[in-house]
């Protein structure tokens, strides 16, 4: 037993020295300091996001079909599908930027580790969807909504998608960069924001940006 | 950025309405509904961005499909005017869902919110966007064969429609930047105060 606890114990280590050198790179760095660079990345986050919730609700509604349902689903997935996993790539990558910049919080975070485990599951919802209906996708192409099962995998997909999208924003909400030069209003400041309300409030919550 | 850089004289003006914007702002925050969302939050105004946010993935979305239908990237088994229908009332259900989420932001947070550049940046741009949708649809559905046959195969078109969309992208960038208005430098009236 003694070498399972060393080895947990290890692998703790190792996961805290990867996140800590993700902080101390020079990338992170470099987006930390920056006055435009951290809430670029967010917004390309939220692009990226619109599109993938906006594709993916759209094959969704036709799976259900509430929209569409008179074209041909596999036509539809063809067109649209790719233009989500573009998009999704692009959520990636700001995301994963975002997240070196404060790695060990993030990491640590109720929210983020909820909202992975929810893309796990949109992974596999939509895995068990092209396993099974999406084989057999030829049988109901043309009808006007699918299956029983698609129905269900639709309503998931929808749910599991919302479910990220409210993570994602509480994410930001409980967490706070470190970030000395200017202090993040996105965050931290809405306490101070309702402390001082209604007089004065609005003075205190944007720092003067450096030169 | 521009700190300390000077505005054109019309933005200026532009500046010191929103500056007065202030007054209003510390009124509304004094309201009982204001009140309400400010005890609340801690849940109340993440949960009013997620469904904002929800709402502008439908509007991003739509617009995406118009736009790809335009460039004859996606949706080319449908017409126009197939395509125009299919999104356009999303689009417009989804703006109302903004509207509302999007006031809600405001009465829960008034300051933060209006006392910023990037708000009335983006409100512009906002009502701006509402318009391209409105004169498309209504030029789509009164001269429909055109727009398929001639507009659609022009360059000018093309540009418009991705304009169109960079215009919506730009309204997300404005949106996020509503809580970092300090970047405008002493564009941002909140330098000011």
């Amino acid at each position: 037993m003694g070498f399972l606890v060393a080895g947990r114990q290890s692998l703790k280590m190792t996961i805290a020295g990867i996140l800590q050198w993700l902080e101390s790179s020079a990338l992170a760095s470099t987006i930390r300091d920056g006055l435009l660079l951290f809430p670029l990345l967010e917004s390309i986050h939220v692009i990226g996001l619109a599109l993938v919730f906006g594709t993916i609700a759209i094959i969704d509604l036709r799976l259900l079909g509430a929209a569409s349902a008179e074209r041909p689903f596999k036509r539809m997935a063809s067109d649209i599908l790719k233009w989500t996993w573009a998009a999704f790539a692009l959520t990636a990558v700001t995301g994963a930027l975002m997240f070196i910049t404060n790695a060990d919080v993030y990491y640590h975070n109720f929210y983020f580790r909820t909202k992975m485990l929810l893309l796990v599951l949109a992974g596999i919802n939509m895995a068990s969807f092209e396993l099974t209906l999406g084989r057999a996708v030829h049988r109901w192409d043309k009808a006007p909504s699918a299956p029983p099962a698609g129905k269900a995998v639709a309503i998931l997909s929808l749910a599991i998608w919302i479910s990220v999208i409210f993570a994602g924003r509480l994410i930001g909400f409980s967490t706070s960069r470190a970030k000395e030069a200017a202090p993040s209003p996105a965050d931290s400041s809405l306490e101070e924001l309702f402390q001082t309300t209604p007089g004065g409030a609005g003075a205190t919550s944007n720092p003067v940006p450096k030169k | 950025m521009p700190s300390g850089a000077r505005l054109p004289t019309a933005l200026r003006g532009v500046g010191g309405i929103v500056g007065s914007m202030k007054p209003f702002a510390e009124w509304l925050s004094t309201t009982s509904p204001s009140v309400f969302l400010q005890n609340h939050n801690s849940w109340a105004i993440p949960a009013i961005q997620s469904i904002h946010i929800a709402g502008i993935a439908i509007v991003l979305g739509s617009v995406f499909m118009i736009v790809l239908r335009l460039l004859g990237w996606a949706g080319m088994d449908q017409s126009l005017l197939q395509t125009a229908r299919r999104f356009g009332p999303w689009l417009t259900g989804a703006l109302w869902l903004m509207l509302a989420t999007g006031a809600l932001m405001v009465i829960g947070e008034p300051v933060r919110e209006l006392i910023t550049f990037s708000f009335w940046l983006k409100m512009f741009l906002v009502a701006l966007a509402t318009v391209i949708a409105v004169v498309f649809q209504r030029s789509l559905r009164k001269h429909d064969r055109q727009w398929e046959e001639i507009l659609v195969k022009r360059g000018t078109t093309k540009l418009l429609a991705v304009l169109t969309f960079l215009i919506w992208a730009c309204i997300i960038i404005l949106g996020r930047l509503i809580a970092y208005d300090h970047v405008w430098g002493s564009w941002s009236p909140a330098a000011k105060a």
